[in-house]
């Protein structure tokens, strides 16, 4: 698999490298644009439909900026009221900790199979792996977390993991590993086949865990959202059940919820809001109900004013849908389990190859359709600059950056230099100096040369 | 220190500001709330009966039966052919559940579910279709006027329910049934 490569070795390369990869196959590629493009065309319906859509956005910025500025007071509230609701709250510092306490919990109740909700965060833990090698049985139960982990694959986007696969790849899988029909790629054929599968593991399963959209801190609650209903089958058929959340999912109440819950599904896939949206406030009868609050970088984060409004993000995947880089590069592409916009945001910091800082055009289409409004372009760009104080430019940026400021800087060098390029562009053949435009030039024609510079056409045209 | 206090204090390093909470005050749009509803419900791939109330509900329940389907109804005054059984597991094979709504959210179609009604709370997930009967009065325009409405003590789950189950995983086609039920009918009663 090709994001299985050493990429260590291959240092800041790694996004270029691996986006390469994806784009040999060009109908792949403009496959893979296009269904994300729909989602993001369906998302301006849903916006367009409202008309406090905008309201919405700044709404929701400001309460998760509101609850970020006292997050220790929230988590607090939420850890108390949590405790007189009967739930038993558990604090890790990071994904080894949240994994030994997803473990010991299970391995005190002997479970010998989890069904797991689509959770980012036990991705970003890695804890299938850990489980599975303590004896547990883990299964993904969303639909496409499913698909994916049946292939032994990561997620390649935070909402549709298995966006990249096309039907008759899934129909193989299928095939092979729930029996299906040969050469069958029907999409309801396929579906009611796994929810037949699925059903039996719903059934037969110990214990259940679910990411959380949002913690109530008022109610001690918290939210889980999904359309398939994956989450309320697992969570309520065993009697012990498990939440994972990173701190910065708390909000105050319910109705702070309810302005995100408007936002979510519209901006994730154009939905009005998910099918359901769950509040659990409290186990069942006989039953057990922990949440697990995890750091696990979080707090790092907010030490910095600029990288901290990532942690604003609510994760409807409405930045990867609208990037076009994302689109045309694939979610297997970017050095970290979150790709994306968001994953740059919140990945590039512990990006040892450095590479994915770089893989933005700053175009800002992200920030402009984010639901919070998570100003991404700004971040991407602070963790350039910050990588640069570190000295970790990408091979190359370090040499000739500061020579390319130089000669920015200077107009009689600028001038110069740009009418030679004019008249070379005049006289010499394209296919001499193609060569010397890189990348660039690969899927494009060189410009025409106009005639003069601006900066000569504006001075002999402004009104004096 | 525990993991706990060490999350805590790391929290006192932050480089935020305070920010104020906002005033949640957005405009609802009041007219025609059942007609609203009845649009986004479908939307979302359910299906409104405005007329008839409790007797049509009955109706539809006697008809269901009829065929041989296993029925079961938490509504007062709905009979079906199946009691709630001691264990959620034994869920396994209901047809149809009938299930009391307690708020509908008209701008998005969303019922507000609570598990005092439920028996077990799986219930309307387990069943492989599902029937909410929904006071027409209880119709708010929003979530911001629902999450005014909705009951949640201590102790409980609730939930919105916005149509029947769904997934668009396999190439984005959309596919009604994933595991929740595969249909959703709301009774105005």
């Amino acid at each position: 698999m090709a994001y299985q490569h050493n990429h260590e070795a291959m240092g800041s390369q790694v996004h270029a490298y691996k986006a390469d990869i994806f784009c040999r196959d060009e109908t792949r590629v403009d496959w893979h644009s296009k269904a994300l493009w729909l989602l993001r065309e369906k998302r301006d319906r849903a916006a367009g439909s409202l008309p406090e859509w905008e309201q919405l956005r700044q709404l929701g910025s400001e309460i998760k900026l509101h609850t970020l500025t006292n997050l220790a007071q929230y988590l607090e509230t939420f850890e108390q009221n949590c405790l007189a609701n009967g739930i038993k709250v558990h604090w890790a510092k990071d994904g080894a900790e949240h994994n030994r306490i997803v473990h010991e919990i299970l391995a005190s109740h002997k479970v010998k199979k989890l069904v797991k909700s689509k959770s980012m965060l036990t991705e970003e833990c890695h804890l299938n792996p850990y489980l599975e090698q303590r004896g547990i049985e883990v299964i993904d139960t969303d639909l496409g977390e499913r698909i994916i982990q049946l292939a032994k694959m990561p997620p390649s986007h935070i909402v549709v993991p298995a966006i990249h696969m096309k039907k008759e790849e899934v129909g193989d899988l299928f095939h092979d590993k729930l029996g299906t029909k040969a050469g069958e790629s029907d999409p309801l054929y396929l579906t009611r086949a796994a929810r037949a599968h699925l059903r039996e593991q719903f059934l037969s399963a110990d214990a259940a865990m679910t990411g959380v959209n949002m913690a109530i801190a008022d109610k001690g609650a918290v939210v889980v959202c999904t359309n398939e209903g994956n989450a309320d089958m697992g969570a309520n058929l065993p009697k012990l059940q498990l939440h994972s959340m990173g701190i910065d999912k708390v909000v105050p109440d319910i109705d702070s919820a309810a302005v995100l819950l408007r936002t979510l599904a519209r901006n994730a896939t154009g939905q009005p809001v998910t099918t359901y949206s769950a509040f659990y406030r409290g186990p069942q009868v006989d039953g057990e109900m922990h949440v697990i609050i995890v750091d696990n970088g979080r707090t790092e984060m907010m030490k910095d004013k600029i990288l901290a409004e990532s942690l604003k993000c609510i994760r409807c995947g409405g930045c990867l849908n609208t990037c076009p880089v994302y689109r045309r590069s694939g979610g297997y592409s970017y050095n970290y389990t979150i790709p994306g916009p968001i994953g740059i945001a919140v990945g590039a910091t512990h990006d040892n190859t450095n590479s994915i800082a770089w893989a933005c055009t700053l175009c800002g289409s992200c920030t402009y359709v984010c639901p919070t409004k998570v100003p991404l372009d700004k971040i991407i760009h602070h963790h350039r600059r910050l990588k640069a104080e570190a000295g970790k430019l990408p091979y190359g940026k370090n040499a000739y950056m500061p020579l390319v400021g130089k000669f920015m800087a200077s107009t009689t060098l600028l001038n110069c230099s740009m009418g030679a390029a004019r008249t070379a562009l005049r006289i010499l053949p394209g296919s001499l100096l193609k060569p010397f435009s890189g990348a660039w030039g690969k899927y494009r024609e060189l410009p025409v040369a106009p005639n003069s510079s601006f900066e000569a056409w504006f001075k002999k045209h402004r009104s004096l | 220190m525990s993991s706990k206090h060490e999350i805590l204090n790391a929290l006192k390093l932050s480089a935020l500001t305070n920010h104020p909470m906002p005033s949640i005050d957005v405009a609802p749009r009041v007219e025609d709330l059942v007609g609203q509803f009845e649009t986004n419900l479908k939307t979302v791939a359910g299906t409104l009966h405005r007329e008839g109330g409790l007797a049509a509900l009955q109706a539809k329940v006697d008809e269901l039966i009829a065929q041989g389907l296993q029925v079961i109804s938490l509504v007062e005054g709905v009979t079906a052919n199946r009691d709630v059984p001691p264990t959620a597991h034994e869920l396994r094979d209901i047809d149809y559940a009938v299930i009391p709504g307690d708020v509908g959210v008209a701008e998005n179609g969303a019922i507000w579910v609570n598990n005092k009604n439920l028996g077990h709370r799986v219930t309307p997930f387990i069943c492989e279709n599902l029937i909410l009967a929904l006071p027409i009065h209880k119709i708010v325009p929003n979530m911001h006027q629902a999450a005014k409405e909705v009951t949640l003590d201590a102790g409980e789950f609730g939930v919105f329910i916005a149509g029947p189950s769904k997934t668009a995983d396999i190439e984005q086609a959309l596919v009604v049934g994933a595991h929740g039920a595969c249909s959703l009918n709301v009774y105005l009663v």
